[in-house]
């Protein structure tokens, strides 16, 4: 029961970090919003039974996705034009 | 039974309501930068939902597909097909993350290679310049 909660709760509250990260103009910030993303769906692999994926997906989708994003904006531009 | 049930569909369908959240964002979004975050964000979602096929409901909880019994007696595998989730989505979950990762690389540097060459990432500007 507690199981199933936390798994319904952590996809619901990936939602409004997806929106924010799609929506925010500052690109640093949207990066930031993702890796809450990531954190979220990684607890999410863990509470599917997925223990490899999760040690997987830690490094990659928290750690490498959002240095080297963050490594494309500083040497591009940082805001989004409207 | 049933209240498991209606939380697990809430997973399901939060996971389509991220899909068409992160679909928006790589079709609308005028900044390169942007429509590669939201590709990862797409990439990901569809991996969970791959997860998610090969979850079951099993009574009181299920068990990770790793056997820890050497050799395992009977009734240990008996208790193993019974509660175990499906390991076949996980691993290829595995191998198509290692791949994103490597894909979203390659647009990262044909963005860099935009930025030098055009000065912008804003893909409107970019299509109305020449050369």
């Amino acid at each position: 029961m507690l199981y199933y909660l936390l798994m319904a709760l952590s996809s619901l509250l990936s939602i409004p970090a997806i929106y924010l990260a799609v929506e925010e103009r500052d690109l640093v910030k949207a990066v930031i919003f993702s890796a809450v993303q990531s954190t979220l769906y990684a607890f999410l692999y863990y509470l599917l039974m997925a223990p490899d994926i999760f040690l997987t997906y830690i490094p990659v989708g928290v750690g490498l996705y959002t240095a080297l994003i963050l490594i494309l904006i500083k040497k591009t531009e940082r805001y989004e034009s409207d | 039974m049933e209240v498991e049930s209606f939380l697990f569909n809430i997973v399901i369908l939060s996971m389509f309501v991220n899909m068409a959240i992160a679909l928006y964002g790589i079709f609308t979004r005028p900044s390169l930068i942007k429509k590669i975050i939201s590709l990862t964000i797409f990439s990901d979602t569809v991996n969970t939902l791959a997860i998610v096929v090969g979850f079951r409901h099993a009574i009181p909880n299920p068990i990770p597909p790793v056997v820890v019994e050497i050799p395992p007696s009977s009734q240990y595998l008996r208790l193993f097909v019974s509660r175990a989730v499906d390991p076949l989505p996980q691993a290829l979950v595995l191998t198509a993350i290692v791949i994103g990762l490597a894909v979203v690389l390659f647009l990262m540097f044909t963005t860099l290679q935009i930025y030098r060459i055009y000065g912008t990432t804003d893909v409107r500007k970019v299509s109305k310049l020449r050369g």
